[in-house]
């Protein structure tokens, strides 16, 4: 559905994108993740053809946007990072001249509008002036204005940013049932929201994409050599010493961030499936007392950071 | 061509949802009302003095061409309140994306712009048309001058639009589209008389006296519709429009 191949983009001396390519299947969530600057939005304003690119090509709903850019953006639905917003016009105002610029017929335009209205609460200020409401509302009214139209393929640029927690998981779960009809690309910096909402992954970081999967795939390669937690009752230090001498055990030190009882550790790719079993006798013949001995899971935070260093 | 007409209503409307629009028409209609009362005391003036001392009276049309030179200069200060935010202002809050990524085509867009804005100086041009009116209703000027008239004006405005559309579409900033515009519109207005110092004479001076406006204002108001003429105001407006488009397009080139 969405289609980006060997995107290039340079705004003078800085190397915005470079030779970025990726593929949003039919019906999917795609999350678009990187810091600020990675190059999130220009990808997006290149791909709803507002900018250029320098080269490569982006295809939406089998239609390259700039060579038929008109019935790509058809098929296509765009929430900007900053929202596009008349501040002067009232909600229903705008969202109808958003639905016709995208030419929903004129029979079917207040069905369309009042539907969308209601999908993102917005009924109750309707008869408002943009410009007077709230932050969240504007963002919602921003994101009315990108799926009126019922577009096949939807890019949204941060749609949850200044939203406060409840809308968030209203957007969230909106943006899920959008999923399976329509084929969304996400981009966010927000890491448990694309954790949470989207099929795969697309991590971006200074122009380049760095690696992409899903989420299960994502944390599976990276955590190559588990890493192990353990608590003791006492003696942290001798555990830790004791530890180090144990076949197979690397990166062995205190864990900072949780009191000062627990050792993190980690197991080479070579070492015995029987590691675990000495490291829980070691600490039972030493006498440290046995609390705990887990195998970490790495967040998509620890994937992020990880991939981005 | 449905999306032309979208944007040009949306603008339109936005003149008078905020107080812009109103604020142009209140300016304009007191200024040219000032002036035509000045007129008009000056031509009963003069006219009394013919009666008293002899020699020639002076006539309606010459009252009538005083009034719309008056408002050709004035013009030069409306045109740019109406088309500065055209584009910069859509820029500046991004608004432009939402016309960017919508099926339309750059040049519908344009369109739109420049039909939102015909029509608001559609409105200013009505409301000017007042004081002819009068003159027709107390006197009897020749009505047909007051038509070419109107019409030349209209012609006129639809150039000065375009070219206030093309520089608002190369800029951000609403003060710096309105400066420059105006500062267009009035070399425009005046190269007829720089023409001699910056030509120093010969076929120059006649490209240089071409391109300003002033000339062909003037057929219009002594009555004349002149292909030439028309043919000058509607080229202006077409090249403005065309370069209004490109510089909008320009922005995927970049």
């Amino acid at each position: 559905m969405i289609e980006v191949k060997g995107l290039s983009k340079r705004f003078g001396q800085l190397q915005a994108l470079n030779d970025v390519s990726f593929t949003v299947e039919k019906g999917q969530i795609v999350g678009f993740l990187g810091a600020n600057g990675a190059g999130k939005t220009t990808t997006m304003d290149i791909l709803c053809g507002c900018i250029g690119a320098d080269a490569g090509s982006a295809i939406i709903a089998g239609h390259d946007i700039t060579e038929q850019p008109i019935e790509a953006k058809k098929r296509l639905g765009y929430l900007p990072d900053v929202p596009p917003l008349h501040l002067e016009m009232t909600v229903d105002d705008f969202v109808s001249y958003a639905a016709k610029l995208h030419q929903v017929p004129i029979n079917a335009l207040n069905t369309r509008v009042n539907d969308t209205l209601q999908r993102l609460a917005l009924t109750d200020v309707r008869h408002r002036l943009v410009g007077n409401l709230s932050k969240g509302y504007r963002q919602r009214v921003a994101l009315a204005q990108a799926i009126v139209h019922d577009p096949e393929v939807l890019v949204l640029d941060e749609p949850t940013e200044g939203l406060d927690p409840a809308q968030i998981v209203q957007i969230r779960e909106l943006i899920r049932s959008l999923g399976g009809k329509h084929t969304i690309l996400l981009s966010s910096h927000i890491l448990s929201e694309v954790q949470n909402t989207c099929d795969r992954i697309v991590i971006i970081n200074k122009g380049r994409i760095v690696t992409q999967g899903t989420y299960d795939e994502l944390t599976r390669d990276l955590s190559q050599g588990k890493v192990f937690r353990l608590r003791v009752a006492r003696s942290v230090n001798d555990a830790l010493t004791r530890l180090k001498g144990l076949p197979g055990i690397v990166h062995a030190r205190i864990e900072d961030d949780h009191g000062t009882d627990a050792i993190e550790f980690g197991l080479e790719k070579s070492a015995s499936d029987n590691a675990p079993e000495d490291v829980a006798r070691a600490v039972m013949d030493g006498g440290f007392g046995f609390r705990e001995l887990r195998q970490k899971t790495k967040s998509l935070e620890e994937v992020f950071f990880q991939v981005t260093k | 061509m449905s999306a032309v007409f979208t944007i040009a209503k949306r603008d339109i409307k936005s003149y008078f949802a905020s107080p812009k629009g109103g604020a142009i028409l209140f300016f304009f209609l007191i200024l040219m009302g000032s002036f035509f009362q000045n007129f008009v005391v000056s031509y009963v003036e003069y006219e009394q003095r013919a009666a008293m001392q002899g020699g020639q009276a002076p006539t309606l049309e010459q009252l009538l061409r005083a009034f719309f030179y008056n408002l050709n200069f004035i013009l030069v200060l409306i045109v740019p309140a109406v088309t500065m935010a055209s584009f910069s202002e859509e820029k500046r809050n991004s608004s432009l994306r939402l016309l960017q990524t919508a099926p339309v085509k750059a040049l519908e867009i344009v369109l739109g712009k420049f039909v939102a804005t015909a029509g608001m100086m559609g409105i200013v041009l009505v409301a000017a048309s007042v004081y002819p009116f009068y003159l027709v209703l107390f006197g009897n000027p020749d009505s047909g001058v007051i038509v070419t008239s109107l019409l030349g004006m209209f012609l006129l405005m639809c150039s000065q639009l375009a070219f206030g559309l093309w520089v608002s579409s190369m800029t951000n900033n609403q003060f710096m589209a309105f400066l420059f515009t105006m500062f267009g519109l009035f070399l425009l207005l005046v190269l007829n008389w720089l023409a001699p110092t910056l030509s120093g004479g010969g076929s120059l001076e006649t490209v240089i006296k071409y391109i300003a406006s002033t000339d062909h204002l003037d057929s219009f108001l002594k009555g004349m519709i002149t292909v030439s003429h028309v043919a000058y105001f509607l080229c202006f407006t077409a090249l403005f429009l065309f370069l209004t488009n490109v510089s909008l397009d320009s922005e995927r080139w970049r």
